[in-house]
């Protein structure tokens, strides 16, 4: 017995010991954002999901940025202007520089535009400049872009994070490697990063402007458990991050210095919708039809999202246009449409088709988008069975090799209305090929959308390419993507937009003030 | 002599445990759907962009010619590159391994402290009730799963500001106190089962032992039952104990995948778990080599201890 | 079966702790297997109330984050965690025992080739296993299933084996390899019945390591595909909620809990049949 008793005894001091030294003292303007994800892929220009747009945005600028109210803003560019309708000219700051000192110039501009255009670099992004014909640097400040014709949409593809400007100089170099450094003239720069466990930011010395960041040291340790990063608001180890659950706002209501902000953005959740393989019961567009009708997106707006977002339609509602806002699909009382459904159904000699959904398991909301969705589908006759499946295995199975009927996930939105919804011309968006059926009508439609100037007449055009995607039912919106910014406002002072385009959550990270010093 | 051949015949076996361990995980992620371009590109891959990615990767290569290059580079201590970081996989291991080392070691402490003496309490506890009590203890330990406690935890100590952190980690080098409080919440979780397993162990070792003759010899010569304790009974059961142990070790150097993802520690199941997400090949490889390569290890040192200890075991254990 | 019958009612009178579980384990098993006809509500009707309430009269469990009633989903849970860890450890017994068996009779190079094996599955720790098994075979109860045999397995295996080691060399043994009976016969007919009680034993322990594997792959996400869930499933979704649905997290664990100890207890308790020899107090 005196064993137990002496063991227990120790065991009893080390606690008293841990107990009693939990002061430290917290260092001067250091800021702490619980970053939920680790970045994918270090290469600006290559990756595409926003775990790793977020940290770029840190490091890298944009010649252009794009404002709450997706009006565009001076970035690296103080100022540009359209010469002609096929002709760009940008200005850059005289005071803008790397993080490393040296001054961004022309050619950092000329030789961006090249990389990101050269096959090689293998980015997504280069289709969305339209087509450039000639990229050339005026003076050492002034860069023109001459297109091979009108692309409305240019100068918003111009303020993606994808479009970084990167030095040139140190690329060709060899000093710079874009893959495994960044090196950016942003407000922060990278001093350290460990794989999973934390980035740390230290304010760009020769940032432009003047006294900006506030924060000397951004902290971001990396916390993929939302109870874990909720847990982490509450004791004060970090004072910001950011959820997609909306109940987020129920599960820090009591906690009266913790300050939940919803952003809206131009994104949605989308379903996709193969079409493609003719083995498949989506194949038959009465089907997809259907499906279209049958789904309950106000269910999916209430019971996932506890009421707090709103039913969307292929042209974002955040563009505040009429697109598609009467159609039968959103207008119609839902037992009109489920009747509608069951008889296209008839109509297409499938009145149960079965079918799965797939929903990857990065995050708990597509299985329950999906969940909603099987029961709704349902109700038109449709036998529907859910699959949650990691990200990898979803990429491969809808994207390369058409194995599926419906997928969940979400969609940029952009700054544009033409810029989300080009990607339903395959041959231009490419990765849906595998699921879409090329319509030539819409393809046409898309063209010129992108071309006219804005205007009610290119309202009207993007109302026609609407229906024409409703009534393909290939690829839907199902309800917009709101983020929830959480942020401990003892700790932190922020400034969050309360809406963005371009997925830039923290555009004005350079203005977070840290609260602690005092 | 006995002990280098059994050495020798233990060393072989190991690697040819770990060569086979690592054929079967190379064969099998070539069999994963969804490759690296995949998961870099997102979905806005295009077939010319994952060529491209593929080829500087040289993932294009047939299977077999990237296995032996891999296999061969190991004798010379590399465990590939990182697909996503481009850092050398062996050293972020080794970056990781206190980490985990230290996780386990901490759950292994708490595992030993509580589970030894409550073993040997029920095991000689004159009462009835005594043995029960351990009894329950072990049982219950054994059957709450980890990540049931780990989220009890953190809904615990996020709630109530009790001092302990509840995720996130701080280097040891950094700050020991931080470290220390963000490293028992994920330790003890780790810990309650190694609690129950080694009590449990400790319990029927000291109960097997009792019913030997020397013991009933001792109780005759009328030593009393703290002697019998110490220097029989404790002595005895102190084998067992020790493998329970070492397999309990082995198994938190790799097992702690969901505590550490749980409580964002970043270890080296933590490492492989997010290589396994990304597709990054080289990552879950170099991981699952060097886990097993670990345990393997800590089995054969248990193994020799046996031969140590009582050259018995050692013959009759070689010969199978 | 009335020997069974016998053996269970002087085994329920001398532990009272073993004989508790068991009518516990009774109850579960009666839920999982005649749940969907029992009427506690559908589990998979959706906004059947409104979402997150706490338990009451009309929902005695609350209900979960999509509205449905919990309780009929912690009885779904039971079906499915009972079912996949039965199902693997059903294959670990019999894919055990056949190769220990093998193993200590035939000796030599099989012994040598089971023993590397069980080596080798044993030098994957299972939860890697079971994330590379679920990578390859895409996430479901199949791949469950095998993760949990496999990590259940070699354990078993040596354990087989070294209770028909000593067997093997018996005297009923060698006079039935006299009489000519084929290696087949002699393992089934006069090793099986010998090695059946630690086959038992052991079993009920790979059944609690079973249902934690089963709910720790589901909480990664791996197991069975919504909007069936297992009990695993379940804690993963409701641990959200830990803080304003604290009851989803509770049921579902205490649940889980109340099954594995009842498993482990009743091993514990067979165990101590099998092995009277010991218990002897040391004074």
């Amino acid at each position: 017995m005196s064993i137990l008793i002496r063991w227990l005894a120790g065991a009893a001091l080390a606690a008293t010991f841990l107990a009693g030294s939990l002061t430290t003292a917290v260092a001067e303007s250091r800021i702490v954002w619980g970053k939920p994800g680790e970045i994918t892929y270090g290469d600006v220009h290559v990756a595409g999901t926003s775990a790793s747009w977020d940290v770029f945005q840190l490091v890298y600028e944009t010649l252009l940025a794009t404002d709450e109210n997706f009006q565009l803003q001076p970035g690296l560019a103080e100022s540009w202007e359209q010469v002609s309708p096929t002709e760009y000219t940008f200005t850059l700051r005289d005071n803008a520089a790397f993080s490393n000192g040296r001054k961004v110039t022309s050619a950092d501009v000329v030789g961006t535009f090249e990389r990101i255009l050269d096959p090689n670099t293998a980015s997504y992004w280069a289709k969305q400049f339209g087509s450039i014909a000639k990229v050339e640097a005026l003076d050492d400040h002034k860069v023109k872009v001459t297109l091979e014709e009108p692309h409305t949409a240019f100068l918003p593809a111009v303020a993606h994070i994808s479009a970084a400007i990167i030095p040139i100089e140190e690329y060709k170099a060899g000093s710079f490697d874009p893959i495994t450094q960044m090196l950016g003239s942003g407000p922060y720069m990278v001093e350290e990063h460990k794989q999973d466990e934390s980035w740390t930011f230290k304010a760009n010395p020769h940032y432009w402007r003047e006294g900006y960041p506030l924060a000397e040291t951004l902290y971001a340790p990396i916390i993929p458990d939302e109870s874990a990063r909720i847990a982490a608001l509450r004791d004060g180890r970090i004072d910001y991050t950011f959820f997609g659950n909306p109940d987020v706002e129920l599960l820090l209501a009591r906690d009266q210095n913790i300050k939940v902000q919803p952003q809206e953005t131009s994104n949605y959740f989308r379903v996709d919708v193969n079409a493609k393989n003719p083995d498949r019961p989506f194949h038959d567009q009465r089907v997809r039809q259907a499906m279209n009708l049958s789904l309950d997106r106000e269910a999916i707006r209430d019971l996932v999202f506890a009421g707090t977002t709103e039913v969307d339609y292929p042209v974002p509602r955040a563009f505040g246009l009429e697109a598609c806002h009467q159609l039968p699909t959103y207008a119609l009382p839902r037992d009109q449409r489920v009747e509608r459904a069951r008889n296209l159904l008839q109509e297409a000699g499938n009145p149960a088709p079965k079918v799965s959904i797939i929903a990857t398991s990065s995050s708990e909301l597509y299985s329950r988008i999906a969940q909603v969705m099987q029961q709704s589908m349902a109700e038109a006759g449709f036998i529907v069975e859910i699959e949650q499946i990691p990200v990898a295995d979803w990429l491969q199975r809808v994207f390369t090799d058409s194995d599926f009927d419906l997928s969940v996930s979400w969609l940029a939105g952009y700054t544009d209305p033409s810029m989300v919804i080009s990607w339903w011309n395959p041959n231009f968006a490419i990765w849906n090929q595998s699921f879409f059926v090329d319509d030539l009508a819409l393809n046409e439609a898309l063209e010129q959308v992108k071309r006219m100037p804005n205007g009610p007449e290119r309202e009207a055009k993007l109302d026609e390419a609407c229906q024409m995607i409703d009534s393909g039912a290939n690829l839907l919106a199902l309800v917009n993507k709101i983020d929830y910014v959480a942020h401990r406002d003892d700790l932190i002072d922020i400034r969050v937009a309360p809406k963005t385009g371009s997925s830039n959550m923290f555009q004005y990270v350079d203005e977070f003030k840290s609260l602690k010093d005092q | 002599m006995r002990i280098l051949t059994f050495l020798g015949s233990r060393v072989l076996f190991a690697l040819i445990t770990l060569t086979g361990a690592s054929l079967l995980v190379f064969i099998a992620l070539r069999l994963v759907p969804g490759g690296f371009a995949d998961v870099v590109l997102g979905p806005f891959v295009t077939p010319e962009a994952r060529e491209i990615l593929t080829a500087r990767f040289g993932l294009d290569q047939p299977v077999w010619v990237q296995f032996v290059k891999w296999f061969l580079a190991l004798f010379q201590g590399d465990l590939g590159t990182s697909l996503v970081t481009q850092q050398p996989v062996a050293a972020e291991l080794l970056r990781r391994l206190p980490v985990t080392a230290e996780l386990a070691f901490l759950s292994l402490l708490f595992a030993l402290s509580l589970g030894l003496p409550l073993g040997v309490a029920s095991a000689t506890a004159s009462t009835h009730g005594g043995g029960r009590f351990g009894r329950m203890v072990g049982a219950l330990g054994a059957s709450v799963p980890d990540f049931v406690l780990g989220s009890l935890f953190i809904f615990v100590f996020s709630v109530w500001s009790l001092g302990l952190k509840a995720g996130g980690y701080t280097p040891l080098a950094e700050d020991p106190i931080e470290n220390l409080l963000g490293m028992i919440l994920p330790a003890v979780t780790l810990g309650v089962f190694g609690m129950a397993l080694i009590l449990r162990t400790t319990r029927d070792a000291v109960l097997t032992v009792l019913t030997e003759g020397y013991i009933a010899a001792a109780v005759a010569r009328g030593d009393t039952p703290r002697q019998i304790l110490r220097h029989h009974v404790l002595r005895n059961a102190s084998v067992l104990v020790l493998t329970v142990s070492a397999t309990y070790f082995g198994y938190l150097l790799g097992g702690a995948v969901i505590v550490e993802v749980l409580f964002s520690v970043p270890g080296v199941g933590f490492y492989i778990y997010s290589g396994l997400l990304n597709r990054d090949y080289a990552v879950v490889q170099g991981g699952v080599l060097f886990v097993a390569a670990l345990f393997v290890l800590l089995n054969m040192l248990v193994d020799l201890a046996y031969v140590l200890i009582d050259p018995r075991i050692g013959a009759s254990r070689s010969q199978q | 079966m009335r020997s069974l019958t016998q053996a269970l009612r002087r085994f329920a009178a001398g532990d009272r702790l073993a004989a508790l579980a068991l009518g516990v384990l009774c109850v579960m098993l009666f839920l999982g297997v005649f749940g969907p006809w029992l009427p506690l509500g559908d589990p998979t009707k959706l906004a059947a109330g409104p979402r997150l309430s706490p338990p009451s009269w009309e929902f005695p469990f609350g209900t979960d984050e999509l509205g449905r009633s919990f309780l009929p989903r912690v009885v779904e849970g039971i079906r499915y965690t009972f079912l996949l860890a039965s199902m693997a450890v059903a294959i670990t017994a019999v894919l055990g025992t056949l190769l220990g068996m093998l193993a200590a009779y035939l000796g030599r190079f099989v012994d040598q080739a089971v023993a590397r094996f069980a080596d080798l599955l044993f030098a994957f720790p299972p939860l890697l296993a079971g994330l590379l098994v679920a990578a390859v075979a895409g996430p479901g109860a199949l791949s469950v299933i095998a993760v949990i045999s496999a990590a259940t397995l070699p354990l078993f295996i040596r354990v087989i084996r070294s209770a028909s080691l000593s067997l093997a060399e018996r005297g009923f043994v060698i006079a039935a390899e006299v009489a000519g009976a084929s290696t087949w016969r002699i393992l089934i007919r006069h090793i099986l019945p010998n090695v059946m009680s630690a086959a038992i034993v052991q079993l009920t322990y790979a059944l609690s390591i079973a249902m934690i594997i089963e709910s720790a792959l589901s909480f990664l996400g791996l197991g069975e595909q919504p909007p069936r869930a297992s009990l695993g499933t379940l804690l993963r979704v409701s641990s959200v909620y830990l803080t304003i649905a604290p009851w989803l997290v509770g049921f579902a664990g205490i649940v889980l809990s109340l099954a594995i100890v009842s498993v482990n207890l009743l091993g514990d308790g067979l165990r101590d049949r099998v092995d009277p020899l010991r218990g002897r107090p040391l004074t």
